[in-house]
């Protein structure tokens, strides 16, 4: 509810005779144009030309990673989808078909449309199964081609797995635990 | 009552209830696994120890007794002094979590417990953030314990519950621990798989992520379900449960605590029981013959389409001729307006009560008791209201009559319209019904399923699950519990509700407590059906 005392009305400023002619303000704006035509050229003619990418993690198209055995990373735990702001994650769980493995997504779906390329899924994942590609060309004819399901996401991984190789996550874990990493905890010398 | 001091606050309670029941309902967070009301208490996790304070054996001065005691075994008495906060009690909640979890697997990623477990609850809030456990841990692969349970004995804090649960709920004995130390372990005996009727129960009881439904594996994380209080329409024992849905899919029913009822649980019939609402050959659109031809009309015709042909029909067969047959699984408030309306058009129509599916016999547990002692009961009556639509048929008052009697007068010709409710997950259309369609010029089907009714139908109506419904159900010891909507419709269709308060002749939104006010003028049962089901004695 708007209270009469929160309006403040403000009264446009007359304009002076100068001002109202326009002609300073024209000359301001063609000053800065012509200033602009002697300098050195900042555009790049994309897409003949790419310009090389500032930060080494840019945040483009996502992909699924495979793990030593070429199996789909992921174990379904839907953290990602949990963690995600724009809802663009659609995972189906399973139970997986290894004996290292309790579960695995059946359906991995993500709607690139959707994504704001936030990276929470890419933290939030606790195998660093998914991840974020420099991949920034995302182009398709329709709205179904955006929504990049698990063998698409996996392609994405074969094709950006030379530029960025995957983290390989210290997992947290003891050995004899199920599929955990060999290593020892911290201060365990025997 | 007993006035006992718990952290030096006085709370009264009633006397002889373990003290840890008092400090629970007092608001107090006491952990605890073993203990569970609905359950005898074994005091088996040392999680619930407390100080209290007793007479010195020598000089009789109150003081504090030197050693823990567990809350969950020792019974209130007047003048009681006890505290949890102390360091002693806090040590002890801290050294319990770490041996509870020595050999935890950590898998809460893919662990379906997760969000609703214990161990993450009280590891936060009682436990210490580190392992210090520097050995191997003792790893136990999942088992294979039932047709519709799973046992991780990794995730195990061995508090029995289950054990106890099979031994005094459902009597059948079929899980036991077996080994001792740190080799214990629940299991089931060699060829004899837990498998009763009511071993869901099992998986509520467990307080950890031990014992997994394989219904429900790996569907949805818990976070994401919301769940709605609702009554199981499985029987008309009326269980309170609880409908866990996302995105208006039913992923599991739970359980909901209802004294006298179904207390803590539930039986599997139920529990899995809820299938048919996502069908796709259930009818989601209404449906209007002229002849040969069927068209779809939109929702806002029909209460004008139905009034007119039940008028039109009234006027040139007269208001006898008319049946209205009450389906056990309508809520009491749809049997209602439902007879409102019919009686409004034809006066003298006769009101029937709908076809009661049965099957076997009434099952007690613990198995093998007597009916009365009976601590779980599944009824053979498998609708949730027979008893509610018989209310409403009888103190419609004129001609009533029960289902068999209008499937023979039907038959015989008497009728010449009729309005037929269904609504059953199952075929139920007894063949006699059948035979009689010929003889309905004007027939009204109110159903979930097609089915030879509601081929012969000059209007076909969908029937919604409970799920999608709000109203209320008369149990079998007359119990009116309402229940409320959880999911939406399918795309479509409409409410019964809705469109059975449109065509009495009402406007706006039909809601169950809206149209309980209307019929506590008629009834006075309906005057006092809480709208809040029981609070939990305890979450878990």
């Amino acid at each position: 509810m708007i209270r009469d005392e929160d309006i403040i009305i403000v009264e446009t400023p007359e304009l002076s005779a100068a001002e109202r002619l326009y002609l300073p303000q024209i000359i301001g704006g063609m000053q800065t144009t012509f200033r602009h035509l002697f300098k050195k050229n900042i555009t790049v003619q994309y897409p003949e030309q790419k310009r090389e990418l500032r930060v080494e993690n840019y945040r483009g198209v996502h992909r699924l990673n495979r793990d030593e055995q070429g199996r789909v990373a992921c174990v379904a735990c839907f953290m990602c989808q949990t963690a995600c702001p724009a809802h663009c994650i659609h995972i189906v769980g399973e139970e997986s078909p290894w004996p290292d493995r309790e579960k695995y997504p059946k359906q991995f779906d993500i709607d690139e449309l959707r994504c704001i390329y936030c990276g929470m899924c890419e933290e939030a994942c606790p195998v660093d199964a998914i991840e974020l590609t420099p991949e920034y060309n995302l182009v398709s004819r329709s709205r179904q081609e955006m929504i990049f399901d698990k063998e698409k996401l996996l392609e994405v991984h074969d094709r950006t797995v030379d530029v960025k190789p995957r983290k390989n996550p210290r997992i947290t874990g003891y050995p004899g635990t199920g599929n955990r990493s060999n290593e020892q905890p911290p201060g365990d010398d025997h | 009552m007993a006035k006992i001091t718990i952290d030096h606050r006085v709370i009264e309670c009633s006397d002889g209830i373990p003290v840890l029941q008092a400090a629970l309902d007092a608001g107090w967070d006491i952990p605890h696994y073993c203990y569970h009301p609905g359950l005898t208490v074994v005091a088996s996790c040392r999680l619930c120890l407390m100080e209290m304070q007793l007479p010195h054996p020598k000089t009789g001065e109150m003081g504090w007794v030197p050693k823990l005691l567990p809350s969950c075994q020792t019974p209130v008495r007047d003048g009681m002094v006890v505290r949890f906060d102390s360091d002693l009690v806090r040590d002890n909640q801290k050294s319990c979590m770490e041996y509870f979890l020595i050999d935890h697997p950590l898998d809460c990623p893919v662990c379906d417990q997760a969000g609703e477990c214990h161990l993450q609850d009280y590891s936060y809030k009682f436990g210490s953030a580190a392992s210090r456990m520097a050995d191997q841990k003792h790893t136990n692969p999942k088992k294979d314990i039932g047709p519709k349970t799973l046992l991780y004995s990794d995730r195990c804090v061995l508090c029995t519950r289950c054990v106890r649960f099979t031994e005094e709920v459902s009597g059948t004995h079929e899980l036991c621990s077996v080994n001792r130390g740190s080799r214990q372990e629940i299991d089931v005996f060699p060829g004899m798989p837990l498998d009763n009727p009511i071993q869901g129960n099992v998986v509520d009881v467990c307080p950890v992520g031990s014992l997994l439904d394989k219904d429900f594996l790996f569907k949805q994380r818990v976070w994401f379900l919301d769940g709605t209080p609702s009554i199981c329409p499985g029987c008309s024992a009326g269980c309170a449960i609880r409908v866990d849905q996302n995105e208006d899919v039913v992923y599991r029913l739970k359980p909901r605590f209802n004294p006298g009822v179904n207390d803590w649980w539930m039986c599997d019939e139920g529990r899995f029981g809820y299938k048919y609402v996502h069908d796709a050959k259930r009818i989601a659109a209404p449906v209007l013959r002229r002849g040969a031809d069927a068209t779809t009309p939109d929702w806002e015709a029909i209460p004008e389409i139905v009034s007119y042909r039940f008028a039109q029909h009234v006027a040139k067969h007269g208001d006898d001729k008319i049946a209205v047959v009450l389906s056990p699984m309508m809520a009491c408030e749809e049997a209602w307006l439902l007879v409102k309306f019919i009686r409004g058009v034809a006066p003298s129509a006769t009101i029937a009560t709908g076809f009661v599916p049965t099957s076997g016999e009434a099952q007690h547990f613990p198995v093998g008791c007597k009916p009365d002692e009976a601590k779980f009961t599944i009824l053979p009556e498998k609708c949730p209201n027979r008893r509610g639509v018989e209310l409403i048929t009888e103190r419609a008052g004129g001609n009533t009559c029960d289902f068999d009697a209008f499937v023979k007068q039907a038959v015989g010709g008497a009728y010449s319209g009729a309005w037929i409710v269904g609504g059953y997950p199952d075929e139920w259309v007894p063949k006699d019904l059948t035979k009689a369609t010929k003889h309905l010029k004007l027939l009204v089907m109110q159903d979930m399923f097609e089915n030879t009714l509601t081929e012969a139908a000059a209007i076909v109506l969908p029937a919604c699950a409970w799920v999608e419904r709000d109203g209320s159900f008369m149990n079998h010891t007359g119990k009116i519990q309402p229940f409320e909507r959880a999911v939406r419709v399918p795309q479509g269709a409409r409410r019964d509700g809705q469109y059975l308060f449109e065509i009495a002749g009402h406007g706006g939104l039909y809601s169950g407590e809206r149209v309980r006010e209307m019929m506590a003028e008629e009834m006075s049962e309906f005057s006092e059906v809480g709208d809040a089901p029981p609070k939990p004695v305890h979450q878990h």
